[in-house]
C-alpha cells in the first residue's frame, strides 16, 4: 500500500468514524481501533518485507504544482518507519486509554484523533518542504479541538495557546521555508521544494543563519524548549487522556524529528554554528524542567514538565553533532513516547476514579489500587532513567555525545539525573504511598483493558533497554549519511594498533 | 561442560526468582513465595560454588562469558559479558553465600509482616532483583553493565527501604537513600563519560591497560580526574563523607534488609568499584591519597557518632559506615587486598550482628531503643550468643576475624610513606572507638535490668543463618585472605619492617576500649551520665548524636533553597514573558477600541485628520 493511501485511509477513517456514531454509540472507537490496528500492521510488513536499496521502506511520488515544483513526494526511511509505527501504536494507547471517558460527540472525538494522526504520518514522510508544512498545519486544528472540546475546567485558555505557539512558530518556518526556496532559486535558477534538491542548496551563510533559526523557532517551540515551553503545561493538564497521550508521545517528537531531519541537514553549518546555544537551551530544558516538575501539585502538570526536561536530552544529543548524540536523541523519542504517554494515561485513569489531579487529594493509592501502584512505579523508574529501561539508553547516548562537544553543559544537564529522581520519586510518594488518604476509601484497580496497554508499553521500554540495536539500526543510515559531509566526529586518540599492541584482542 | 560454563546462571537465578514473584506475586502461597525467593538465591550460590571450583582447578586464569553486546553506536559498543577473577569471584561469594543466608533468615522474619501482610511475595521480589543487580555489578566487565548494576541496587534499596509503605517516613527514607546516592552516580557517570573521550572504551580490563600506557609515567591529570570522579561515585554508594548522610535513615528498611544491602553488600560497591579500578588510583597517587583521606575521616566521624546512637541499628548503621571507612582508608594506603578481605569478615559478622539484633527486635515487638531493652542475656540466648560473636569480630579482638583483616590494614597504614604515623595514629583511636561503643551496645542491651517483655520465637530458618555466619565470623579470618590474593597488585600480607612494636600495640587498642567500655558502662565505675550532663559534654553528645551536623548543612544549603525556589516558582515566571504580551495587546485592543465611538463627529473629526497627515507627508515626499 502506497503511503498516500495510507494518509488518506486514516482521514477517511476519520470520516467514518464520525458518521458512525449515528448507528452506535461505540462505532467510533472501534473504527479508530481497527484504523490504528492495520496502520501497526501495515507498518510491521513493510518493516518485515525490508527496504529497498536506498535503505527506504516505501517511497511515493506523484505532481501537485510543478509550476512551483511542488510535489507529493513521500517516503519511508528507517527513521521515519519507527516514528511512524510509534504513531501508529500510540493512536492505539490513545483509543484505549479514553475507552469510557469521552462520552459526549465521541464520532467528533475520535475523527479528530485519527486526523491528527494523519498529519503526523505525513509530518514523519513528507520530503517536499511545501507538503511537510502542509502536514504541519494539518496536525494543529484538530489537536486544537480535542483540547477545546473535551478539555478540563480551563480548556479554552489552553487550547488557544497552544494555537497561537504553534502557529506563529510555524509562521517562521514558512518564511524560513519561502526564502530557503527562493535563495535556491536564485542560485540555480531552479524552484523546488523537494528536500533532497535544497539540500544541497548553496546559501550564503549569514542568510542561512537566519532560515535555521526560522526551522528552529518551529521546532524547538513544538519539541518544547525553554523558554518558549509554556504552552505545554497548560496544554496537558487541560487536554483529555488520548490527547496529552498523542501531545506528549507523539505531537513533541515532531519537533525533534524536524530538527534531525530539516534544521540541521539543511543548514549543516549555520547548525554547528549555533550548536552552543542550542545546548545551552537543552541543558535549561533539563534543569528548568526538572524543578519545574517538582514544584507542581498536580499530577498531570508533573508529568508535563517532565517532558520538557526529557526533551532537553534531545536538543543536547542533536546539537552535539556526533553518532552517539544523535542516537540518542532518536531512542530518547522513542522510549519517551511510552513511558510518558503511560504516566499520561495513568494521570486520565486516576482522574476520571477520583476527579481530581491534585496529588494533595491522593496518598496511599497503592493500598486501594495496587495494580496501578506497580505500573506507575514502572513507567517512574523508566523516566528516572534505570538501566535497562529504554530512557536510560537515549539519555545516557545524548549525554555521552554532548560530553564530546561541551563539558559544562554535559555536567550541567546531568544534574538532571539527580533532579529526575526528585521529583519522580516524589509523584510516587504523593500519589500513592504513604498513609491511605481517607477520602479515598475506594477506587477501581486496572482491568484487563487497561493493564494490557500497560504491559505492552512495558515490554517496548524494556525491549529498548535491553537490546536496543534494532532502534539504532533502523536509525543509522541516516545519521550517518547526515553526519558524513560534516566529518564532525572527534577522532578517537586511541587508534586500534595500540589495542593490539596491549594484547587486548579476544 | 565445566563448571565455569555455569556463569551466567549465577546473576540468571534471582532474575528468574524475581520475575516469578514479580508475575506472580499476588497469586503464590507464602510458602512457595519463600521457596522461590531464597531457593533462586540458593542456586545461584551453588552455581557460583561450582564456578568457583572450577576456576581454581583451571589454574585461576580470568575467564570471560559474553552474553551479547548491548548496543553498538560508532565505536561506543560496550558487551553484556561476565568476567570472573579473584576480586569478583570473592564478591560473588559473599553476594550470594551470605545473601542466602540472609534470605532464608528473611522467610522467618517476614512471615509475619503485620505491616504489609499480602507484600511477602513482592519482599522478596525486590530482594532477588538486589540480588541479581548486584552480581551484575561486580561480573560486568564493562563499565556499562556495571554502572546497571550500581543502578539497579540503588533501585532496590530504595523499593525495600521504603517497603512499609504506608507510613511517610519511611518513604522519605527511601528517597534520601536514592536522591543522595544518585549525587554520586551522576559523577561516576561523568567519569564514564570522560573515560570514554580519552580512552575510546569503557570497557574496565581494556581501559585499565590503556590507562597504564597512556599516563603511566606521563601526564596523570586525566587519571586524577576520573579517579576522583569514580571515588565521587563510590563514597554516594558506600555512604563515606560527604555523601553519607542517608545510611542511618536507611534503616527504616525492615532488618534483613540492613544487613544484605545496607551493611553486606551494596554499600561495599564504592570499595568494589575503587579496587577494580586499581591502575587509577596508582596512576594518581593523588586520587589515591583521596580515597585514604575519605576513608578516615568517615570511620572518624562515625566511629563517635556510634557511640552516643540509642537506635540499635542506627548504632550498626554508623558502625557499618565506619567500617567501610577502614575499607576506603585501606584501598588509599595501598593495603588493596586487605580492604576486600576485610569487605569479605565484614560481611560476615555485621550481616550477623544485624540478623541476631533483628531477632532481638522482633522478640520485643520492634523495639529498636536500646534502653529499653537490657537483661536479654537469658531470655535470648541465641541472638545473644551470635551478637556477642559478631561484635567481638566487629570490636577486632585478637584472632576474630575481624582482627585479621583490621590488623594488615593498621600495620600497612603506618609503613604509609608520607603519613606513616598520622594514619596509623587516626585508624587507631577509631578502632579504639569501635571497641568502646560495640561494649556499650552489649551491655546496655543484654544486661542489667529487663526493661521489656521477650518472646523468642524464631525457628531453624532463623537461627540456622544466625550459627552459620557465627562459624564464618570466628573462622572466615583463617582462611579468607586467600581468596583475594593475586588480583591485587599487593602481594597479600607484606613485609612490615616495623612490625613487632607496632603489631602489638593494634592488638592492645581494641582491648583497651573494651575495658573503658565495662569501666564505663558495665561496673560504672567512670560516670558517664556526668559527662553528658555537663554543658560541654551535652553539646558534644548532640553533636556526635546529629552525625556530626551534616544533615543540617545540607538541610540548609540546598534542600531548603530548593524547595523554596520550587514553591515560589509554581506557576513558571517565564510564562510571565507571554502573559506580558497578552496583556500589552489587550490594553492595545481597548485603545483601539475606544476609537469605534459610533458618533459621527469623531469620525468626521478623524478623517479630516487623517486626511491633512496624509497631504503633509505626500507634499513631504514630492518636495
Amino acid at each position: 500500500m502506497s503511503l498516500l493511501a495510507i494518509i488518506l485511509a486514516m482521514l477517511a477513517a476519520g470520516v467514518v468514524a464520525w458518521a458512525s456514531e449515528r448507528f452506535h454509540a461505540n462505532a467510533p472507537r472501534y473504527v479508530s481501533l481497527l484504523a490504528f490496528i492495520v496502520g501497526l500492521v501495515w507498518a510491521a510488513a513493510e518493516w518485515l518485507m525490508g527496504a529497498d536499496p536506498r535503505g527506504l521502506y516505501a517511497v511515493q511520488f506523484i505532481e501537485w504544482i510543478p509550476r512551483f515544483g511542488i510535489n507529493v513526494t513521500l517516503s519511508m526511511d528507517g527513521l521515519s518507519m519507527m516514528m511512524v509505527a510509534l504513531t501508529m501504536f500510540l493512536g492505539i494507547i490513545a483509543v484505549v486509554s479514553s475507552w469510557d471517558e469521552i462520552e459526549e460527540r465521541s464520532g467528533f472525538f475520535q475523527f479528530n484523533i485519527l486526523w491528527v494522526m494523519a498529519g503526523v504520518v505525513g509530518v514523519f514522510t513528507a520530503m517536499d518542504l511545501f507538503l511537510f508544512f502542509f502536514f504541519w498545519e494539518v496536525m494543529l486544528i484538530p489537536m486544537y479541538f480535542l483540547i477545546a472540546i473535551w478539555g478540563h475546567e480551563a480548556r479554552a485558555h489552553a487550547a488557544m495557546k497552544f494555537f497561537l505557539f504553534t502557529q506563529v512558530s510555524g509562521l517562521l518556518m514558512l518564511f524560513a521555508i519561502l526564502a530557503l526556496v527562493w535563495a535556491h532559486h536564485s542560485a540555480s535558477g531552479e524552484i523546488t521544494f523537494a528536500y533532497h534538491r535544497l539540500l544541497d542548496a548553496e546559501i550564503d551563510s549569514r542568510i542561512g543563519f537566519w532560515l535555521m533559526l526560522g526551522f528552529f523557532a518551529a521546532f524547538a517551540t513544538k519539541l518544547p524548549a525553554v523558554p518558549v515551553h509554556t504552552w505545554l503545561p497548560d496544554a496537558h493538564t487541560q487536554a483529555p487522556t488520548a490527547g496529552s497521550v498523542i501531545l506528549a508521545g507523539i505531537l513533541l517528537k515532531t519537533g525533534a524529528y524536524g530538527l534531525i531531519r530539516f534544521a540541521v541537514p539543511l543548514f549543516p553549518e549555520a547548525s554547528e554554528a549555533f550548536a552552543t546555544p542550542a545546548m545551552v537551551l537543552g541543558a535549561a530544558s533539563v534543569l528548568y524542567g526538572g524543578l519545574m516538575a517538582y514544584s507542581q501539585s498536580d499530577f498531570k502538570r508533573l508529568v508535563a514538565y517532565s517532558s520538557i526536561a526529557h526533551m532537553g536530552f534531545i536538543l543536547l544529543g542533536v546539537y552535539a553533532f556526533n553518532e552517539w548524540g544523535m542516537q540518542g536523541a532518536i531512542v530518547t523519542m522513542i522510549a519517551h513516547g511510552f513511558s510518558t504517554a503511560a504516566l499520561f494515561m495513568m494521570a486520565g485513569a486516576l482522574q476520571h476514579r477520583l476527579h481530581t489531579r491534585e496529588m494533595s487529594k491522593m496518598g496511599g493509592l497503592w493500598v486501594r489500587a495496587p495494580r496501578m501502584g506497580v505500573m506507575t512505579l514502572f513507567f517512574v523508574v523508566a523516566s528516572v532513567g534505570m538501566p535497562g529501561l529504554g530512557n536510560f539508553i537515549g539519555e545516557f547516548l545524548a549525554l555521552l555525545g554532548a560530553f564530546q562537544k561541551n563539558v559544562p553543559l554535559t555536567v550541567a544537564a546531568a544534574v538532571g539525573i539527580v533532579v529526575a529522581a526528585v521529583y519522580g520519586l516524589s509523584l510516587m510518594q504523593r500519589s500513592f504511598q504513604g498513609e491511605p488518604n481517607p477520602d479515598v476509601a475506594t477506587m477501581r484497580d486496572f482491568g484487563g483493558r487497561e493493564m494490557s496497554v500497560m504491559v505492552l508499553m512495558m515490554i517496548g521500554l524494556i525491549w529498548v533497554g535491553v537490546y536496543p540495536q534494532p532502534v539504532l539500526d533502523m536509525a543509522a543510515p541516516f545519521i550517518d549519511a547526515m553526519l558524513a559531509p560534516m566529518a564532525t566526529l572527534p577522532d578517537i586518540p586511541l587508534a586500534e594498533a595500540t589495542i593490539t599492541e596491549a594484547g587486548l584482542h579476544r | 561442560m565445566s563448571g565455569m560454563d555455569l556463569l551466567w546462571l549465577v546473576p540468571a537465578a534471582p532474575l528468574a526468582g524475581f520475575l516469578i514473584l514479580f508475575m506472580l506475586h499476588d497469586w503464590l502461597p507464602k510458602a512457595v513465595a519463600a521457596m522461590v525467593g531464597a531457593g533462586s538465591v540458593g542456586v545461584s550460590a551453588a552455581a557460583a560454588l561450582l564456578v568457583g571450583m572450577d576456576y581454581y582447578e583451571a589454574g585461576a586464569q580470568p575467564t570471560w562469558q559474553l552474553l551479547w553486546t548491548w548496543m553498538s553506536v560508532a565505536g561506543f559498543d560496550p558487551a553484556i559479558r561476565l568476567y570472573l577473577d579473584g576480586l569478583s569471584l570473592a564478591m560473588t561469594s559473599v553476594i550470594t553465600g551470605v545473601g542466602f543466608l540472609i534470605h532464608v533468615y528473611a522467610t522467618g522474619y517476614m512471615w509475619n509482616d503485620h505491616e504489609e501482610p499480602r507484600g511477602f511475595a513482592r519482599f522478596f521480589a525486590y530482594m532477588n532483583l538486589f540480588v541479581f543487580a548486584m552480581l551484575m555489578l561486580v561480573l560486568g566487565d564493562n563499565l556499562l553493565v556495571l554502572f546497571l548494576g550500581w543502578e539497579g541496587v540503588g533501585l532496590c534499596s530504595y523499593l525495600l527501604i521504603g517497603f512499609h509503605h504506608r507510613d511517610p517516613a519511611n518513604g522519605y527514607a527511601a528517597r534520601k537513600a536514592f536522591v543522595v546516592t544518585r549525587v554520586g552516580d551522576t559523577f561516576m557517570a561523568l567519569g564514564l563519560f570522560l573515560m570514554f573521550r580519552e580512552l575510546g572504551t569503557i570497557e574496565i580490563q581494556e581501559s585499565l591497560t590503556l590507562a597504564n600506557s597512556e599516563w603511566g609515567g606521563g601526564d596523570t591529570t586525566m587519571a586524577f580526574i576520573i579517579g576522583m570522579l569514580l571515588l565521587g561515585g563510590a563514597v554516594g554508594k558506600s555512604a563515606q563523607v560527604p555523601l553519607q548522610t542517608w545510611l542511618p535513615d536507611a534503616m527504616a528498611g525492615p532488618t534483613p534488609v540492613s544487613a544484605l544491602i545496607h551493611a553486606a553488600t551494596m554499600v561495599t560497591a564504592g570499595v568494589y568499584l575503587i579496587a577494580r579500578m586499581h591502575d587509577i588510583f596508582l596512576i594518581s597517587p593523588e586520587a589515591q591519597l583521596a580515597v585514604a583521606v575519605v576513608g578516615l575521616v568517615t570511620l572518624f566521624i562515625a566511629s563517635f557518632t556510634a557511640l552516643v546512637q540509642t537506635d540499635i541499628k542506627r548504632v550498626l548503621a554508623f558502625s557499618t559506615m565506619s567500617q567501610i571507612g577502614y575499607m576506603f582508608f585501606a584501598l588509599g594506603v595501598g593495603a588493596w587486598s586487605a580492604a576486600i578481605f576485610h569487605l569479605m569478615t565484614h560481611a560476615f559478622f555485621k550481616a550477623l550482628l544485624f540478623l541476631s539484633a533483628g531477632s532481638v527486635i522482633l522478640a520485643l515487638h520492634h523495639e529498636q531503643d536500646i534502653f529499653k531493652m537490657g537483661g536479654l542475656w537469658r531470655k535470648l540466648p541465641i541472638p545473644f550468643a551470635s551478637m556477642l560473636i559478631g561484635s567481638i569480630c566487629l570490636a577486632a579482638l585478637p584472632f576474630t576475624s575481624g582482627f585479621f583483616s583490621k590488623d594488615v590494614i593498621m600495620l600497612t597504614a603506618f609503613e604509609h610513606a608520607n603519613h606513616g604515623l598520622l594514619f596509623w595514629g587516626g585508624a587507631a583511636i577509631a578502632a579504639f572507638m569501635t571497641a568502646l561503643y560495640t561494649t556499650r551496645m552489649m551491655i546496655i542491651v543484654f544486661f542489667g535490668e529487663q526493661r521489656t517483655e521477650a518472646h523468642d520465637e524464631s525457628r531453624i530458618n532463623m537461627w540456622g543463618p544466625l550459627l552459620a555466619l557465627c562459624a564464618l565470623s570466628l573462622l572466615g579470618g583463617w582462611f579468607g585472605f586467600g581468596v583475594v590474593s593475586g588480583v591485587l597488585p599487593d602481594g597479600g600480607l607484606g613485609e612490615f619492617p616495623h612490625a613487632f612494636g607496632i603489631a602489638i600495640a593494634t592488638m592492645v587498642v581494641p582491648l583497651l576500649g573494651v575495658g573503658v567500655g565495662l569501666l564505663a558502662f558495665g561496673w560504672r565505675v567512670i560516670d558517664v551520665e556526668a559527662l553528658a550532663d555537663s554543658a560541654a559534654g551535652g553539646a558534644l553528645k548532640r553533636f556526635f548524636f546529629s552525625g556530626w551536623g551534616f544533615d543540617w548543612l545540607y538541610d540548609n544549603i540546598v534542600v531548603k533553597p530548593v524547595t523554596w525556589v520550587a514553591r515560589i516558582n509554581k506557576g513558571d515566571i517565564v510564562d510571565w514573558i507571554y502573559r506580558i504580551t497578552v496583556a500589552i495587546t489587550r490594553g492595545a485592543h481597548h485603545v483601539g477600541s475606544l476609537t469605534q465611538s459610533g458618533r459621527l463627529r469623531w469620525y468626521a473629526a478623524n478623517m479630516a485628520f487623517g486626511l491633512a497627515l496624509f497631504l503633509l507627508i505626500v507634499l513631504g515626499v514630492i518636495g
